[in-house]
Protein backbone atom coordinates (compact mmCIF):
# COMPACT_ATOMS: atom_id res chain seq x y z
CA UNK A 1 0.00 0.00 0.00
CA UNK A 2 1.07 3.90 -0.93
CA UNK A 3 1.41 6.48 1.26
CA UNK A 4 -1.35 7.96 -0.64
CA UNK A 5 -3.31 5.23 -0.42
CA UNK A 6 -2.99 5.05 3.41
CA UNK A 7 -3.18 8.62 3.71
CA UNK A 8 -6.86 8.21 2.17
CA UNK A 9 -8.02 5.14 4.32
CA UNK A 10 -7.20 7.38 7.25
CA UNK A 11 -8.86 10.23 5.98
CA UNK A 12 -11.96 8.33 4.83
CA UNK A 13 -12.29 6.39 8.22
CA UNK A 14 -11.14 9.76 10.29
CA UNK A 15 -13.97 12.14 8.72
CA UNK A 16 -17.36 9.50 8.48
CA UNK A 17 -20.03 10.05 10.99
CA UNK A 18 -19.84 8.24 13.97
CA UNK A 19 -22.23 4.74 14.68
CA UNK A 20 -23.23 3.19 17.46
CA UNK A 21 -24.16 -0.50 17.41
CA UNK A 22 -25.92 -2.87 19.75
CA UNK A 23 -25.96 -6.43 19.00
CA UNK A 24 -27.89 -9.62 20.50
CA UNK A 25 -28.62 -13.23 20.45
CA UNK A 26 -30.78 -15.36 21.87
CA UNK A 27 -30.24 -19.28 21.38
CA UNK A 28 -32.94 -21.56 21.59
CA UNK A 29 -31.20 -24.79 20.46
CA UNK A 30 -27.52 -25.77 19.76
CA UNK A 31 -26.46 -25.02 15.56
CA UNK A 32 -23.54 -25.97 14.04
CA UNK A 33 -22.76 -26.75 10.11
CA UNK A 34 -21.63 -30.27 8.63
CA UNK A 35 -19.10 -30.19 5.45
CA UNK A 36 -21.72 -29.84 2.43
CA UNK A 37 -24.22 -27.89 4.05
CA UNK A 38 -25.50 -24.48 3.61
CA UNK A 39 -27.71 -21.53 4.25
CA UNK A 40 -30.37 -19.36 2.79
CA UNK A 41 -30.92 -15.61 3.48
CA UNK A 42 -34.95 -14.71 3.08
CA UNK A 43 -36.46 -11.08 3.64
CA UNK A 44 -39.85 -11.88 6.01
CA UNK A 45 -43.09 -11.00 3.62
CA UNK A 46 -43.84 -8.04 2.46
CA UNK A 47 -47.18 -8.62 2.58
CA UNK A 48 -47.07 -8.63 6.36
CA UNK A 49 -45.68 -5.29 5.74
CA UNK A 50 -41.63 -5.73 6.06
CA UNK A 51 -39.59 -3.51 4.42
CA UNK A 52 -35.99 -5.40 4.21
CA UNK A 53 -34.65 -4.12 1.44
CA UNK A 54 -33.18 -5.71 -1.49
CA UNK A 55 -29.71 -4.51 -1.37
CA UNK A 56 -29.05 -5.58 2.26
CA UNK A 57 -30.49 -8.72 1.84
CA UNK A 58 -27.84 -9.31 -1.19
CA UNK A 59 -25.41 -7.34 0.94
CA UNK A 60 -26.06 -10.10 4.02
CA UNK A 61 -25.21 -12.91 1.81
CA UNK A 62 -22.35 -11.48 0.16
CA UNK A 63 -20.89 -10.68 3.76
CA UNK A 64 -21.91 -14.12 5.08
CA UNK A 65 -20.35 -16.05 1.97
CA UNK A 66 -16.86 -14.41 2.42
CA UNK A 67 -14.07 -13.48 5.21
CA UNK A 68 -13.40 -15.30 7.97
CA UNK A 69 -15.37 -18.42 8.96
CA UNK A 70 -17.13 -17.55 5.55
CA UNK A 71 -20.49 -20.33 5.03
CA UNK A 72 -22.14 -21.62 2.16
CA UNK A 73 -24.96 -19.71 1.01
CA UNK A 74 -27.87 -21.02 -1.71
CA UNK A 75 -28.67 -17.76 -3.44
CA UNK A 76 -32.21 -16.43 -2.39
CA UNK A 77 -33.58 -16.11 -5.52
CA UNK A 78 -32.46 -19.74 -6.39
CA UNK A 79 -34.02 -20.96 -3.56
CA UNK A 80 -37.48 -19.55 -4.14
CA UNK A 81 -37.26 -20.84 -7.51
CA UNK A 82 -36.50 -24.69 -6.83
CA UNK A 83 -39.24 -24.25 -3.73
CA UNK A 84 -42.03 -22.63 -6.14
CA UNK A 85 -44.57 -21.68 -5.19
CA UNK A 86 -43.90 -22.51 -1.18
CA UNK A 87 -41.84 -19.73 -0.69
CA UNK A 88 -43.44 -16.84 -2.11
CA UNK A 89 -43.88 -13.71 -0.36
CA UNK A 90 -47.77 -14.95 -0.32
CA UNK A 91 -47.08 -18.69 1.05
CA UNK A 92 -43.97 -19.17 2.59
CA UNK A 93 -44.38 -20.55 6.07
CA UNK A 94 -45.12 -18.02 8.81
CA UNK A 95 -43.91 -20.52 11.84
CA UNK A 96 -42.15 -23.32 12.31
CA UNK A 97 -45.23 -25.51 12.65
CA UNK A 98 -46.30 -24.54 9.24
CA UNK A 99 -42.74 -25.24 8.06
CA UNK A 100 -42.89 -28.46 9.59
CA UNK A 101 -45.93 -29.35 7.40
CA UNK A 102 -44.58 -27.78 4.66
CA UNK A 103 -41.62 -30.53 4.52
CA UNK A 104 -44.05 -33.45 4.57
CA UNK A 105 -45.06 -32.83 0.93
CA UNK A 106 -43.48 -34.71 -1.21
CA UNK A 107 -40.70 -33.28 -3.32
CA UNK A 108 -39.65 -30.63 -0.98
CA UNK A 109 -37.47 -32.13 1.61
CA UNK A 110 -35.58 -33.52 -1.17
CA UNK A 111 -35.38 -30.66 -2.81
CA UNK A 112 -34.12 -28.66 0.33
CA UNK A 113 -31.70 -32.11 0.19
CA UNK A 114 -30.53 -31.54 -3.06
CA UNK A 115 -29.49 -27.65 -2.72
CA UNK A 116 -28.13 -28.71 0.62
CA UNK A 117 -29.95 -25.99 2.56
CA UNK A 118 -29.56 -26.78 6.45
CA UNK A 119 -30.35 -23.02 7.98
CA UNK A 120 -33.10 -20.01 6.88
CA UNK A 121 -32.08 -17.00 7.79
CA UNK A 122 -35.49 -14.92 8.11
CA UNK A 123 -34.67 -11.27 7.98
CA UNK A 124 -37.14 -8.48 9.25
CA UNK A 125 -36.57 -4.60 9.68
CA UNK A 126 -34.94 -1.88 7.76
CA UNK A 127 -33.02 1.46 7.62
CA UNK A 128 -34.68 4.48 8.53
CA UNK A 129 -33.56 8.38 8.80
CA UNK A 130 -35.17 9.04 12.36
CA UNK A 131 -34.09 13.06 12.88
CA UNK A 132 -32.71 15.44 11.14
CA UNK A 133 -31.45 19.08 11.20
CA UNK A 134 -29.31 22.17 9.77
CA UNK A 135 -29.93 24.12 7.16
CA UNK A 136 -27.97 24.84 3.91
CA UNK A 137 -27.80 26.55 1.06
CA UNK A 138 -25.86 27.02 -2.02
CA UNK A 139 -25.63 29.71 -4.69
CA UNK A 140 -24.32 29.99 -7.91
CA UNK A 141 -23.04 33.49 -9.88
CA UNK A 142 -20.99 34.40 -12.91
CA UNK A 143 -18.08 34.51 -10.62
CA UNK A 144 -18.71 31.10 -9.31
CA UNK A 145 -20.68 29.51 -6.47
CA UNK A 146 -20.67 27.86 -3.26
CA UNK A 147 -22.67 26.54 -0.14
CA UNK A 148 -22.86 27.72 3.58
CA UNK A 149 -24.55 25.83 6.19
CA UNK A 150 -24.70 22.74 7.86
CA UNK A 151 -26.98 19.43 7.99
CA UNK A 152 -27.17 17.00 9.83
CA UNK A 153 -29.10 13.37 9.78
CA UNK A 154 -29.48 10.38 11.97
CA UNK A 155 -30.16 6.66 10.43
CA UNK A 156 -31.52 3.91 12.20
CA UNK A 157 -30.63 0.11 11.01
CA UNK A 158 -32.86 -2.09 13.06
CA UNK A 159 -33.28 -5.22 12.04
CA UNK A 160 -33.67 -9.08 13.27
CA UNK A 161 -32.76 -12.22 11.82
CA UNK A 162 -34.46 -15.75 12.83
CA UNK A 163 -32.85 -18.86 12.07
CA UNK A 164 -34.70 -21.96 11.43
CA UNK A 165 -33.54 -25.63 11.26
CA UNK A 166 -34.63 -27.10 8.33
CA UNK A 167 -33.26 -30.60 9.52
CA UNK A 168 -35.73 -30.44 12.82
CA UNK A 169 -38.24 -27.86 11.42
CA UNK A 170 -37.30 -25.68 14.34
CA UNK A 171 -36.37 -22.01 15.14
CA UNK A 172 -32.74 -22.30 16.65
CA UNK A 173 -32.78 -18.45 17.71
CA UNK A 174 -32.88 -14.68 16.36
CA UNK A 175 -29.83 -12.57 16.44
CA UNK A 176 -31.02 -8.54 16.46
CA UNK A 177 -28.69 -5.71 15.26
CA UNK A 178 -29.87 -2.18 16.03
CA UNK A 179 -26.96 0.37 14.72
CA UNK A 180 -27.48 4.17 14.80
CA UNK A 181 -24.91 6.67 12.98
CA UNK A 182 -25.31 10.40 12.13
CA UNK A 183 -24.34 11.90 9.31
CA UNK A 184 -23.25 15.31 8.98
CA UNK A 185 -22.85 17.70 6.36
CA UNK A 186 -20.85 21.12 6.92
CA UNK A 187 -20.11 23.48 4.12
CA UNK A 188 -17.85 26.54 3.68
CA UNK A 189 -18.05 27.12 0.34
CA UNK A 190 -17.22 23.55 -0.35
CA UNK A 191 -19.68 20.54 1.15
CA UNK A 192 -17.42 18.02 3.33
CA UNK A 193 -19.95 15.24 3.75
CA UNK A 194 -18.90 12.95 6.47
CA UNK A 195 -21.38 10.36 6.13
CA UNK A 196 -21.77 7.31 8.75
CA UNK A 197 -22.99 3.80 6.95
CA UNK A 198 -25.34 2.74 9.00
CA UNK A 199 -26.72 0.35 6.73
CA UNK A 200 -23.59 -1.17 5.37
CA UNK A 201 -21.87 -1.60 9.04
CA UNK A 202 -25.60 -3.25 9.84
CA UNK A 203 -25.27 -5.86 7.80
CA UNK A 204 -21.32 -6.71 8.50
CA UNK A 205 -22.60 -6.72 12.07
CA UNK A 206 -25.45 -9.13 11.72
CA UNK A 207 -23.25 -11.31 8.85
CA UNK A 208 -20.63 -11.41 11.50
CA UNK A 209 -23.09 -12.30 14.40
CA UNK A 210 -24.81 -14.96 12.30
CA UNK A 211 -21.20 -16.59 11.27
CA UNK A 212 -20.56 -17.43 15.10
CA UNK A 213 -24.07 -18.28 16.21
CA UNK A 214 -24.78 -20.66 13.21
CA UNK A 215 -21.32 -22.30 13.60
CA UNK A 216 -20.00 -21.53 16.87
CA UNK A 217 -22.03 -24.43 18.83
CA UNK A 218 -21.68 -27.43 16.97
CA UNK A 219 -25.33 -29.21 17.16
CA UNK A 220 -23.77 -32.06 14.54
CA UNK B 1 -39.99 43.32 -30.11
CA UNK B 2 -37.86 42.67 -27.00
CA UNK B 3 -41.50 42.23 -24.83
CA UNK B 4 -42.16 39.38 -27.52
CA UNK B 5 -39.21 37.73 -27.53
CA UNK B 6 -39.03 37.20 -23.61
CA UNK B 7 -42.57 36.62 -23.40
CA UNK B 8 -41.05 33.47 -25.56
CA UNK B 9 -39.13 32.51 -22.91
CA UNK B 10 -40.39 32.77 -20.28
CA UNK B 11 -43.57 30.77 -22.42
CA UNK B 12 -40.84 28.24 -23.02
CA UNK B 13 -39.43 28.16 -19.71
CA UNK B 14 -43.24 27.34 -18.75
CA UNK B 15 -43.58 24.48 -21.10
CA UNK B 16 -40.42 22.98 -20.16
CA UNK B 17 -41.30 23.32 -16.04
CA UNK B 18 -44.72 22.27 -16.46
CA UNK B 19 -44.04 19.54 -18.87
CA UNK B 20 -44.68 16.15 -16.78
CA UNK B 21 -41.54 13.57 -16.90
CA UNK B 22 -42.74 10.55 -18.90
CA UNK B 23 -41.49 6.42 -18.28
CA UNK B 24 -41.64 3.47 -19.88
CA UNK B 25 -41.56 0.46 -18.45
CA UNK B 26 -41.80 -2.86 -21.01
CA UNK B 27 -42.29 -6.03 -18.90
CA UNK B 28 -40.63 -9.15 -20.12
CA UNK B 29 -41.85 -12.59 -20.80
CA UNK B 30 -42.31 -14.31 -17.27
CA UNK B 31 -40.70 -17.64 -17.18
CA UNK B 32 -42.51 -19.55 -14.36
CA UNK B 33 -40.04 -22.38 -11.93
CA UNK B 34 -41.65 -25.72 -12.34
CA UNK B 35 -43.82 -25.94 -9.34
CA UNK B 36 -43.95 -28.50 -6.41
CA UNK B 37 -47.62 -29.31 -7.15
CA UNK B 38 -49.47 -32.78 -8.76
CA UNK B 39 -50.80 -31.65 -11.74
CA UNK B 40 -54.83 -32.03 -11.96
CA UNK B 41 -56.16 -34.91 -14.37
CA UNK B 42 -58.20 -32.92 -16.49
CA UNK B 43 -58.24 -31.28 -20.19
CA UNK B 44 -58.57 -27.85 -20.24
CA UNK B 45 -59.27 -25.44 -23.05
CA UNK B 46 -57.41 -21.62 -22.08
CA UNK B 47 -59.29 -18.76 -24.12
CA UNK B 48 -56.99 -16.39 -24.82
CA UNK B 49 -58.13 -12.46 -24.86
CA UNK B 50 -57.14 -10.33 -27.65
CA UNK B 51 -55.78 -7.75 -25.04
CA UNK B 52 -53.31 -10.63 -23.11
CA UNK B 53 -50.88 -10.22 -26.25
CA UNK B 54 -50.88 -6.44 -26.24
CA UNK B 55 -52.12 -4.77 -22.84
CA UNK B 56 -51.11 -1.48 -22.31
CA UNK B 57 -51.33 0.17 -19.04
CA UNK B 58 -50.72 4.53 -18.84
CA UNK B 59 -51.41 6.49 -15.45
CA UNK B 60 -50.58 9.62 -14.91
CA UNK B 61 -49.11 10.04 -11.04
CA UNK B 62 -50.35 12.76 -9.76
CA UNK B 63 -50.25 15.41 -12.51
CA UNK B 64 -46.40 15.07 -12.56
CA UNK B 65 -45.38 12.32 -14.11
CA UNK B 66 -46.32 9.68 -16.76
CA UNK B 67 -45.78 6.00 -16.81
CA UNK B 68 -46.22 3.47 -19.51
CA UNK B 69 -46.68 -0.44 -18.47
CA UNK B 70 -45.97 -2.14 -21.63
CA UNK B 71 -46.84 -5.61 -20.58
CA UNK B 72 -47.00 -6.92 -24.79
CA UNK B 73 -47.86 -10.46 -24.67
CA UNK B 74 -46.36 -11.33 -20.86
CA UNK B 75 -50.01 -12.14 -19.65
CA UNK B 76 -50.90 -15.09 -22.79
CA UNK B 77 -47.57 -16.25 -21.78
CA UNK B 78 -48.12 -16.35 -18.33
CA UNK B 79 -51.39 -18.40 -18.60
CA UNK B 80 -50.18 -20.87 -21.09
CA UNK B 81 -47.50 -21.60 -18.80
CA UNK B 82 -49.23 -21.69 -15.55
CA UNK B 83 -52.05 -24.29 -17.04
CA UNK B 84 -49.35 -26.16 -18.71
CA UNK B 85 -47.83 -26.86 -15.10
CA UNK B 86 -51.60 -27.07 -13.60
CA UNK B 87 -53.69 -29.62 -16.07
CA UNK B 88 -52.38 -32.69 -17.81
CA UNK B 89 -53.39 -31.47 -21.14
CA UNK B 90 -54.17 -27.58 -22.61
CA UNK B 91 -55.47 -26.54 -25.50
CA UNK B 92 -54.89 -22.70 -26.36
CA UNK B 93 -57.58 -20.86 -27.84
CA UNK B 94 -57.81 -17.73 -29.42
CA UNK B 95 -60.19 -14.64 -29.64
CA UNK B 96 -62.39 -16.13 -32.49
CA UNK B 97 -62.11 -19.88 -31.74
CA UNK B 98 -65.21 -21.50 -31.45
CA UNK B 99 -64.75 -23.21 -28.20
CA UNK B 100 -67.48 -26.63 -29.79
CA UNK B 101 -64.80 -27.45 -31.83
CA UNK B 102 -62.50 -29.02 -29.37
CA UNK B 103 -62.68 -31.36 -26.76
CA UNK B 104 -61.93 -30.63 -23.04
CA UNK B 105 -63.37 -30.98 -19.92
CA UNK B 106 -62.77 -27.26 -18.41
CA UNK B 107 -62.86 -24.24 -20.26
CA UNK B 108 -61.27 -21.24 -18.75
CA UNK B 109 -61.42 -17.69 -19.49
CA UNK B 110 -58.89 -15.19 -17.77
CA UNK B 111 -59.37 -11.27 -17.83
CA UNK B 112 -57.93 -8.60 -16.35
CA UNK B 113 -59.81 -6.94 -13.87
CA UNK B 114 -57.85 -4.07 -12.85
CA UNK B 115 -54.42 -2.92 -12.96
CA UNK B 116 -53.03 -0.74 -10.05
CA UNK B 117 -49.32 0.58 -9.00
CA UNK B 118 -47.97 3.17 -6.97
CA UNK B 119 -44.72 4.91 -7.13
CA UNK B 120 -42.27 6.37 -4.58
CA UNK B 121 -43.91 9.86 -4.50
CA UNK B 122 -47.36 8.29 -3.77
CA UNK B 123 -46.58 5.56 -0.75
CA UNK B 124 -43.99 8.14 0.88
CA UNK B 125 -41.74 4.71 0.99
CA UNK B 126 -38.90 3.48 -1.56
CA UNK B 127 -41.08 1.26 -3.06
CA UNK B 128 -42.51 0.13 -6.59
CA UNK B 129 -46.04 -2.00 -6.02
CA UNK B 130 -48.68 -3.32 -8.63
CA UNK B 131 -51.95 -4.62 -8.11
CA UNK B 132 -53.26 -6.94 -10.93
CA UNK B 133 -56.67 -8.42 -10.50
CA UNK B 134 -57.93 -11.61 -12.80
CA UNK B 135 -60.81 -12.87 -12.84
CA UNK B 136 -61.48 -16.50 -14.55
CA UNK B 137 -64.54 -17.63 -15.69
CA UNK B 138 -64.75 -21.13 -15.89
CA UNK B 139 -67.39 -23.06 -18.29
CA UNK B 140 -67.58 -26.91 -18.10
CA UNK B 141 -67.63 -28.98 -21.18
CA UNK B 142 -70.88 -28.29 -22.47
CA UNK B 143 -70.37 -24.52 -21.64
CA UNK B 144 -71.99 -24.04 -18.86
CA UNK B 145 -70.87 -21.42 -16.59
CA UNK B 146 -69.16 -23.59 -13.63
CA UNK B 147 -67.56 -20.65 -11.58
CA UNK B 148 -65.94 -17.36 -11.54
CA UNK B 149 -63.04 -16.64 -9.45
CA UNK B 150 -60.95 -13.52 -8.74
CA UNK B 151 -57.64 -13.53 -7.86
CA UNK B 152 -56.10 -10.11 -6.55
CA UNK B 153 -51.80 -10.07 -6.90
CA UNK B 154 -49.51 -8.33 -5.54
CA UNK B 155 -46.00 -7.41 -6.11
CA UNK B 156 -43.80 -4.92 -5.09
CA UNK B 157 -39.69 -4.40 -5.11
CA UNK B 158 -37.20 -1.47 -3.97
CA UNK B 159 -36.06 0.88 -5.82
CA UNK B 160 -32.30 0.86 -6.69
CA UNK B 161 -30.07 3.32 -8.46
CA UNK B 162 -31.72 7.07 -9.99
CA UNK B 163 -35.15 5.73 -12.26
CA UNK B 164 -37.51 3.52 -10.92
CA UNK B 165 -38.29 1.57 -13.86
CA UNK B 166 -36.16 -1.82 -13.24
CA UNK B 167 -38.48 -2.03 -10.02
CA UNK B 168 -41.68 -1.33 -11.23
CA UNK B 169 -40.98 -3.92 -14.10
CA UNK B 170 -39.87 -6.57 -11.07
CA UNK B 171 -42.92 -5.40 -8.95
CA UNK B 172 -44.98 -6.33 -12.33
CA UNK B 173 -43.33 -9.93 -12.42
CA UNK B 174 -43.56 -10.14 -8.56
CA UNK B 175 -47.61 -9.44 -8.86
CA UNK B 176 -47.62 -12.23 -11.61
CA UNK B 177 -46.39 -14.18 -9.65
CA UNK B 178 -48.01 -13.80 -6.45
CA UNK B 179 -50.86 -14.75 -8.61
CA UNK B 180 -49.25 -17.97 -10.14
CA UNK B 181 -48.97 -19.13 -6.52
CA UNK B 182 -52.55 -18.04 -5.90
CA UNK B 183 -53.69 -20.07 -8.79
CA UNK B 184 -51.71 -23.28 -8.09
CA UNK B 185 -52.35 -23.26 -4.29
CA UNK B 186 -55.99 -22.36 -4.50
CA UNK B 187 -57.77 -22.19 -7.62
CA UNK B 188 -58.97 -25.94 -7.49
CA UNK B 189 -60.75 -25.64 -3.26
CA UNK B 190 -62.05 -22.27 -4.73
CA UNK B 191 -63.92 -23.12 -8.29
CA UNK B 192 -63.80 -27.12 -7.49
CA UNK B 193 -62.27 -27.20 -11.22
CA UNK B 194 -61.29 -30.79 -10.69
CA UNK B 195 -64.60 -32.36 -10.56
CA UNK B 196 -65.52 -31.37 -13.99
CA UNK B 197 -63.50 -34.21 -15.14
CA UNK B 198 -66.47 -36.62 -14.05
CA UNK B 199 -68.46 -34.52 -16.73
CA UNK B 200 -70.59 -31.54 -17.28
CA UNK B 201 -72.11 -30.24 -14.19
CA UNK B 202 -75.63 -30.68 -13.10
CA UNK B 203 -77.55 -28.05 -15.43
CA UNK B 204 -81.14 -29.38 -13.07
CA UNK B 205 -79.45 -27.68 -10.09
CA UNK B 206 -78.52 -24.29 -11.62
CA UNK B 207 -81.31 -21.61 -11.81
CA UNK B 208 -79.73 -20.19 -15.19
CA UNK B 209 -76.70 -21.59 -17.25
CA UNK B 210 -74.75 -19.81 -19.54
CA UNK B 211 -73.68 -21.10 -22.31
CA UNK B 212 -69.91 -20.45 -22.97
CA UNK B 213 -69.48 -21.03 -26.48
CA UNK B 214 -67.63 -17.60 -27.75
CA UNK B 215 -69.40 -15.77 -24.46
CA UNK B 216 -67.44 -12.95 -23.43
CA UNK B 217 -65.60 -12.94 -20.70
CA UNK B 218 -67.33 -10.23 -19.39
CA UNK B 219 -70.78 -11.99 -19.39
CA UNK B 220 -72.69 -13.36 -16.86
CA UNK B 221 -71.58 -14.48 -13.79
CA UNK B 222 -71.64 -18.22 -13.15
CA UNK B 223 -74.38 -19.74 -10.49
CA UNK B 224 -72.84 -21.87 -8.93
CA UNK B 225 -70.32 -20.06 -6.71
CA UNK B 226 -67.64 -16.44 -6.88
CA UNK B 227 -64.70 -16.81 -4.84
CA UNK B 228 -61.97 -14.11 -3.94
CA UNK B 229 -58.69 -14.52 -2.69
CA UNK B 230 -56.57 -11.39 -2.15
CA UNK B 231 -56.62 -7.70 -0.80
CA UNK B 232 -57.89 -4.89 -2.67
CA UNK B 233 -61.31 -5.51 -3.94
CA UNK B 234 -63.68 -7.82 -5.36
CA UNK B 235 -66.27 -5.42 -7.35
CA UNK B 236 -67.23 -8.62 -9.50
CA UNK B 237 -69.29 -9.85 -6.78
Amino acid sequence: MTVSNALTMILVVAISGCVTAVIEDAREQPTGLLEGETVVVMAKSYHQGNETETDYIRCVEKALGRGSGALNVVPNQQFVDNLFPWFEPRTAPADTKGLAQLMERPGIPEAVRDMGVRYIVWLDGDTSRVTQGGSLSCAAGPGGGGCFGFAWWTDAADYEASIWDLGDSAAVGTVTVDYSGTSFLPALVIPIPLIARTQSKACSGLAKQLKLFIVGDDAT
Amino acid sequence: MIATRHLSSVALLIALFSAGCASNVKVAEPTLPKPHIDKLPLDVALRIPDEFNHFVHEENVLGRETWTIDLGAANATFFKQLFGFMFDKVIVLGPDDDAMDYTFDALIEPVIEGFEFSVPNQSKTEAFAVWIRYRMQIYDSAGNSASTWTVSAYGKSQKEGLGGSKALQRAAELAMRDAAALILLHMNKATKISALADGPIDISQLESPVVADNASADGGIGPVGIFAIGGIDNDSE
